[in-house]
């Protein structure tokens, strides 16, 4: 077993079950039952990065298990603003938690720390690259849904070029066996093409259209179109409604459409869809919650 | 006839090192590679182009006065113009000799591309990519997990 959760690129398929596995152990477990397990231990949450979720949910997760939580919520709190490397505090943080979870803005620093500390470490997203906790309670979400991750036709929206949710669904999804995607985006915010491996195996069907690709599909997932990285404030103006999703599209779409978003929504998501069967996404952040206790008591090594 | 010819040969080393079976046009490269090191700035070496060759047709050749070629030279040159002979010399026979391929990793060669990677904030770490597409020259950072075309890496040589 890895010591560490950096990326989906890391894990085997059937560890990626076994977590889904644990989420649902835990999620069927009565609290007081649940509040023994990390009693006496320490989570060092160490967000280099503001994040409003991510780090609320593993902190409750932290407490809901028994432990205790320490930490920061933005770079300008630590010793990094005063010069100090990113390894640096590392070595310094270790020595007073039981695992770190860390969020920065740049690409790589989870596996730099897992590389250089003693402890477990856990990636709460890396600048645009990976957000392994965010796929696992995605990949948990779709499977109490839907029973099942292969075979499911995803159509993801907005900005594909640089959310880390997509990228690591994405590779996640492709351990899964799924072939088919869909991608609706902007030219500007386009997905990569590192991310689409050169394989005739895959199908990648991308347009501009939101309205084609909602009768079709089984998911949508939904990402926020983040303003500030249009170069030209005339470009977003002109695409940001051609992502905006509301009841009355959804209409035309498959009873059992589920629309999912790591949030938070901006306008993407109409405030009339929260009353549908569709949306997902309430579920989906309760989901992490459940998701992030089972990652910590794995990595913890507490046996179910 | 024959002797004449033998005149343009590159003359027997004592002790040295020799990169053989450089495709005609890719010895110029191997010199670049060599001379970008610091220390190798002063090593005497002899540089042949256009060699008949049973194997090529032709070939260019290097031979260099010195004892150990660094790994890392090597490794580089094996990402370059990969299949070369490098053949240790002592006492003017070959006594070692290896046919290079590209590495599964690159270890502390090359430069990421991507400047929110970590190796470009955190200079003292090492970069690591791993050989992702041996066929196409793609690399992923271990760090980043970015995939470049090798071609799109510059090298990261201390001074």
């Amino acid at each position: 077993m890895n010591k560490d959760l950096i990326s989906m690129d890391d894990l085997a398929i059937e560890e990626i079950k076994e977590f889904i596995a644990l989420a649902k152990i835990v999620e069927d477990m009565p609290a007081e039952q649940r509040v023994n397990y990390l009693h006496g231990k320490i989570m060092a949450a160490m967000f280099f990065e503001p994040s409003t979720r991510t780090r609320l949910s593993f902190e409750a997760a932290m407490y809901r298990l028994g432990g205790n939580v320490i930490g920061f919520a933005e770079q300008a709190a630590t010793s990094v603003s005063k010069g100090e490397s990113f390894s640096d505090t590392i070595h310094t943080v270790e020595n007073y938690s039981d695992i770190l979870v860390i969020r920065h803005p740049s690409e790589g620093t989870a596996r730099l720390a897992g590389e250089i500390s003693f402890l477990p470490v856990i990636n709460a997203g890396d600048g645009s690259n990976q957000h392994p906790t965010q796929t696992l309670l995605d990949l948990f979400t779709i499977e109490k849904y839907f029973s099942k991750i292969t075979g499911l036709k995803i159509a993801f929206v907005g900005d594909l070029k640089y959310s880390r949710t997509v990228h690591s669904l994405l590779m996640a999804l492709m351990k899964f066996g799924v072939t088919d995607f869909t991608f609706v985006a902007p030219e500007s915010l386009a997905l990569p093409d590192y991310f689409k491996p050169d394989d005739d195996r895959y199908t990648f069907y991308e347009t501009d259209s939101l309205e084609h690709v909602i009768p079709d599909c089984d998911i949508l997932y939904m990402t926020r179109i983040q303003r500030e990285r249009f170069p030209d404030i005339l470009e977003y103006e002109k695409v940001k409604d051609s992502y905006v999703i509301d009841a009355k599209m959804l209409a035309r779409a498959q009873s059992h459409l589920k629309v999912l978003h790591p949030l938070p929504r901006v306008n993407e998501i109409a405030y009339d869809v929260d009353n549908t069967s569709h949306a997902g996404y309430f579920p989906q952040a309760k989901n992490g919650l459940i998701m992030r206790q089972a990652i910590l008591l794995k990595l913890l090594g507490v046996q179910l | 006839m024959s002797d004449k010819k033998n005149l343009l040969y590159i003359p027997k080393i004592e002790n040295g090192i020799v990169i053989d079976h450089i495709p005609s046009g890719e010895g110029i490269k191997i010199l670049e590679i060599i001379h970008s090191y610091p220390q190798m700035k002063d090593v005497v070496i002899t540089f042949g182009l256009n060699y008949l060759s049973t194997k090529f047709g032709s070939k260019d050749m290097l031979k260099l006065q010195i004892d150990f070629l660094d790994p890392k030279i090597i490794q580089h040159v094996s990402l370059v113009v990969p299949g070369v002979t490098i053949k240790s010399i002592k006492n003017y026979e070959v006594y070692k000799k290896i046919v290079i391929q590209p590495p599964d990793v690159i270890s502390n060669l090359l430069e990421c591309r991507n400047p929110k990677c970590i190796t470009r904030s955190e200079r003292h770490l090492e970069t690591v990519f791993v050989v992702v597409d041996k066929q196409h020259k793609k690399v992923k950072c271990n760090y980043c997990e970015r995939v470049f075309n090798l071609n799109e890496l510059e090298t990261r040589i201390q001074p």
